[in-house]
């Protein structure tokens, strides 16, 4: 029954755990009314006493009253230990209220003790600190946005608080002064998380993924999504080689296949931080580029091979290139495959030179289509390979 | 009196766990207007003299004062100006009152090299037998001697004194009066109990642990997560908390990392951030139940001149995201449920105490709604703003609750004015000295002490 659990709750915190177990603590910990929580407390002692084996447990007690000092009723509310308890009654001419504080397996000293318990349950619940407590006081909610123009962080904090997207509440609760460089290279760190989230699932739920991804790793960027376009173009260039260089092991086939949802992705993400945009620009346009080398590849390989596991298709093509370095016929392929990885150390550095230059869709074609001729011709020559014998 | 239904409910959580617990609504926010635009300023430019606030302060505090004294002393008195006197005449002169004090601390006296001084470390009071009396109008200066206290009163205060003046240029005084109460101000306070509870001092960020229980024992009480249902259930008629001033203890204004070197105070971080912090997380467990204004004070981070300015948002991010907190001036007015509150964080009291004769905080509390001023040694002791237009301090309408905060202990009067005016002055007391803060009955002007106590090594109690 849930009545007995609790007991065994209690049973266990303050007996195996040793722990100080106040009201506070235990209604935070079991989630419960704070009355119910003293209740409870009051009930284990007087069950544990009964069973004579409560001589391990301490008892602290909330003590409030009426007191005559100096001339006036004052009220007095104390914190006492048991054997304090009945002075403390005796004093008060009227008791407002009795119950049970903390319950504990060392006699304390003193109550600072209490007080860090009290703290640290707190300090965890802080967005909640109210939610088992007597009062109800309706008046206590957030402020909404427009009341609090000039402090974003602070707007954004009770939305981030109800937001249970743990990103968001991250990006909330930062100053806004530091939101640009965490946003780069969230912007830039962002795609790579997002590409390594998105490994081994589904192209719709990556798609998913790294859609929601995007609006909660940038929550306050508000940049239109006009630059897709732009965003493309340099994608197509420095993506692959900067893809390759960076994520080698991590070539799942969704990559290629979700390059315009990725970009989306990458675009918002990189879009907060306009500073971020030439390096992300570069890693993301390098990883696009790379896709669409890879979609080339491995539409190529597809055409080849039936269709199989992702990451084997991309070893496949790995191997297959190995195989054709080691096939004299396409050594042609030799110098693109290890020179692809190590053009695109170097190809970030011309890419965004080619970038700068060359801005429109149209201009993307020569730049990436040098590495695409050559692909193109590897095609070719792969075609004419697989026509000639099977691979 | 608070919690006084409480009693039958006392023992009921010494029990088993019952049916669900009860919840109890707090008091809904009613008739809440803040009065201390006043105090509130906007550009601040220091590019005026001080003179300027005596002037007004004596221009707006004439008309009345010349009325007490027709009333006091008969419509047919003659009313002067120092430029008008005339030996053996007697008269009432309206004026400024200047106390020349010999210990009183001057800067110029410090840098004086001629002098070679050790600069005069604080006193609690620089008051001496030697000190003489002054009255000043808008042109002219006398000395003043007879029948009137000069150890008592401060510089800065405008009265009306009546007599005449001597053959060697002293005006002899016969009587005095001051501004006395203002007028009353209507009444419409609750016909129910409503609570506020006052506190000051917190004292955040002092090296010494033992209030900390204390405070937290205040906001559980306030929050309702203390106490039995019946003292739940009152606690839940506490329709505000005002907090007056010294959130933050003196131990956060250690001014040592000024005098060091660079290299050595590089890594330290100033005592009042960690302060503050732990203000931010006390604050919005009130906020989440209850309305909070909080008032800065001596030691908190803000301007040090009178008015102080609100602690600024960003400080309490946590907190401030609450419409529940308010973060107010010091002095502070505000009209809560009909009632109208007016106080300070304790600068003002405590500095007539360093230069007066009297000794009783409520007392002063009590003299400085008498001299219808609320800090009358300001700008001669105290820091102030050098008003131009007008003086805000001045009590045009008499409040119903005036208090002060950081006093040494609490003390409460109800004081009955003579055109109907009721104030209850009340002296909130240091709560990191005396853990009592004071909850006082807007239904019936009743003020009551609540002091919190835990157990230490030494308990007694």
């Amino acid at each position: 029954m849930a009545d007995e659990l609790y007991l065994e709750n209690i049973d266990e915190f303050v007996t195996d755990q040793n722990r100080i177990v106040t009201y506070k603590w235990l209604s935070f910990t079991l989630g419960v009314h704070v009355n119910q929580a003293k209740q409870m407390l009051y009930d284990y002692v007087e069950r544990r006493r009964k069973e004579n084996s409560g001589a391990q447990l301490h008892v602290t007690y909330l003590v409030a009253g009426n007191l005559l000092q100096n001339g006036h009723v004052c009220h007095k509310v104390a914190v006492v230990r048991e054997d304090k308890l009945e002075a403390m009654k005796s004093k008060l001419s009227t008791i407002a209220s009795v119950h049970v504080y903390s319950i504990q397996k060392a006699l304390l000293k003193d109550s600072s003790p209490l007080y860090n318990t009290d703290y640290d349950i707190v300090k965890t619940n802080l967005q909640h600190c109210s939610k088992f407590s007597a009062i109800s006081c309706a008046a206590a909610v957030p402020r909404a946005p427009p009341d609090a123009p000039r402090a974003p962080a602070s707007a954004q904090g009770p939305q981030s608080q109800r937001d249970p997207d743990n990103a968001s509440a991250v990006n909330g609760h930062g100053p806004p002064a530091a939101k640009p460089p965490p946003q780069q290279h969230r912007g830039i760190m962002g795609m790579f998380a997002a590409k390594a989230a998105s490994k081994g699932q589904d192209t719709p739920k990556e798609a998913k993924a790294e859609a929601k991804e995007a609006p909660s790793v940038s929550a306050a960027s508000s940049k239109p999504p006009t630059k897709n376009s732009i965003m493309n173009n340099f994608f197509g260039k420095a993506a692959m080689n900067k893809l390759k260089a960076s994520s080698v092991p991590e070539q799942p086939k969704e990559e290629k296949e979700v390059v315009k949802p990725s970009v989306a992705a990458a675009e918002p993400e990189s879009s907060p931080n306009t500073v971020a945009e030439k390096p992300g620009k570069k890693t993301e346009s390098s990883r696009i580029q790379q896709k669409d080398k890879k979609s080339k590849t491995k539409r190529a390989d597809r055409s080849d091979d039936e269709e199989e596991g992702d990451p084997e298709n991309v070893k496949k093509k790995r191997k297959r290139i190995k195989q054709l370095q080691s096939d004299s016929s396409d050594e042609e392929d030799v110098p693109p495959s290890p020179t692809p990885e190590e053009e695109r150390a170097p190809s970030p550095l011309p890419v965004p030179a080619l970038k700068t230059e060359l801005e429109p869709a149209s201009t993307e074609v020569p730049a990436g289509g040098r590495k695409r001729k050559r692909k193109r011709v590897l095609k070719s020559k792969m075609f004419i390979d697989e026509e000639e014998g099977c691979m | 009196m608070f919690s006084e239904h409480a009693g039958p409910t006392a023992q009921g959580l010494l029990a088993p766990p019952s049916a669900e617990p009860p919840t109890f609504p707090r008091v809904p926010v009613q008739g809440y207007s803040d009065c201390s635009q006043p105090f509130q300023l906007g550009e601040r430019s220091f590019s005026r003299q001080y003179a300027h606030i005596y002037a007004v302060r004596l221009a707006g505090m004439r008309p009345g004062l010349e009325q007490r004294a027709r009333s006091r002393w008969g419509n047919d008195i003659a009313l002067r100006k120092l430029s008008e006197l005339q030996a053996g005449e007697k008269c009432c002169v309206v004026g400024t009152l200047f106390k020349a004090m010999q210990l009183q601390p001057s800067i110029l006296q410090e840098i004086s090299e001629e002098h070679n001084l050790v600069p005069q470390p604080p006193l609690p009071k620089y008051i001496q037998p030697s000190d003489e009396l002054i009255l000043e109008d808008e042109l002219q200066r006398i000395k003043l001697e007879g029948a009137i206290d000069v150890q008592r009163l401060v510089t800065g205060t405008i009265l009306a004194v009546y007599g005449s003046e001597q053959d060697d240029g002293r005006f002899l005084v016969e009587d005095h009066c001051f501004a006395d109460l203002p007028p009353p101000l209507p009444w419409n306070g609750p016909s129910s109990d409503r609570f506020v509870l006052l506190a000051s001092g917190l004292g955040l960020g002092s090296v010494s642990g033992e209030a900390l229980l204390s405070t937290q024992l205040l906001v559980d009480v306030v929050t309702g997560q203390l106490g039995a249902e019946g003292e739940q259930s009152c606690a839940a008629h506490i329709a505000r908390v005002i907090l007056a001033g010294n959130l933050l203890s003196q131990n956060t204004q250690s001014r040592d990392t000024i005098n060091k070197a660079k290299y050595l105070t590089k890594k330290t971080q100033a005592a009042s951030v960690e302060a503050v912090k732990m203000l931010d997380e006390i604050l919005l467990q009130l906020c989440t139940s209850v309305p909070v204004d909080v008032m800065p004070g001596e030691f908190d981070p803000t301007n040090y001149t009178l008015p102080q300015q609100p602690l600024h948002r960003c400080m309490l991010p946590l907190a401030s995201a609450y419409a529940t907190l308010r973060l107010v001036t010091n002095p502070y007015q505000a009209n809560l449920d009909g009632v109208r509150f007016l106080g300070t964080s304790g600068q003002n009291i405590s500095d007539i105490f360093k230069y007066s004769s009297m000794d009783d905080y409520l007392e002063i509390l009590e003299w400085t709604l008498q001299a219808g001023h609320i800090s009358p040694t300001a700008p001669d002791t105290l820091g102030c703003y050098p008003f131009y237009k007008s003086d805000p301090f001045i009590l045009t309408e008499c409040p119903h609750v005036y208090f002060c905060g950081n006093a040494p202990q609490f003390q409460s009067k109800l004081l009955q004015g003579k055109e109907g005016q009721r104030v209850l002055l009340v002296t909130v007391p240091d709560f990191s000295a005396t853990q009592t803060a004071c909850l006082i009955n807007l239904r019936d002007l009743t003020c009551q002490p609540i002091t919190f106590s835990s157990f230490g090594a030494d308990s007694e109690d």
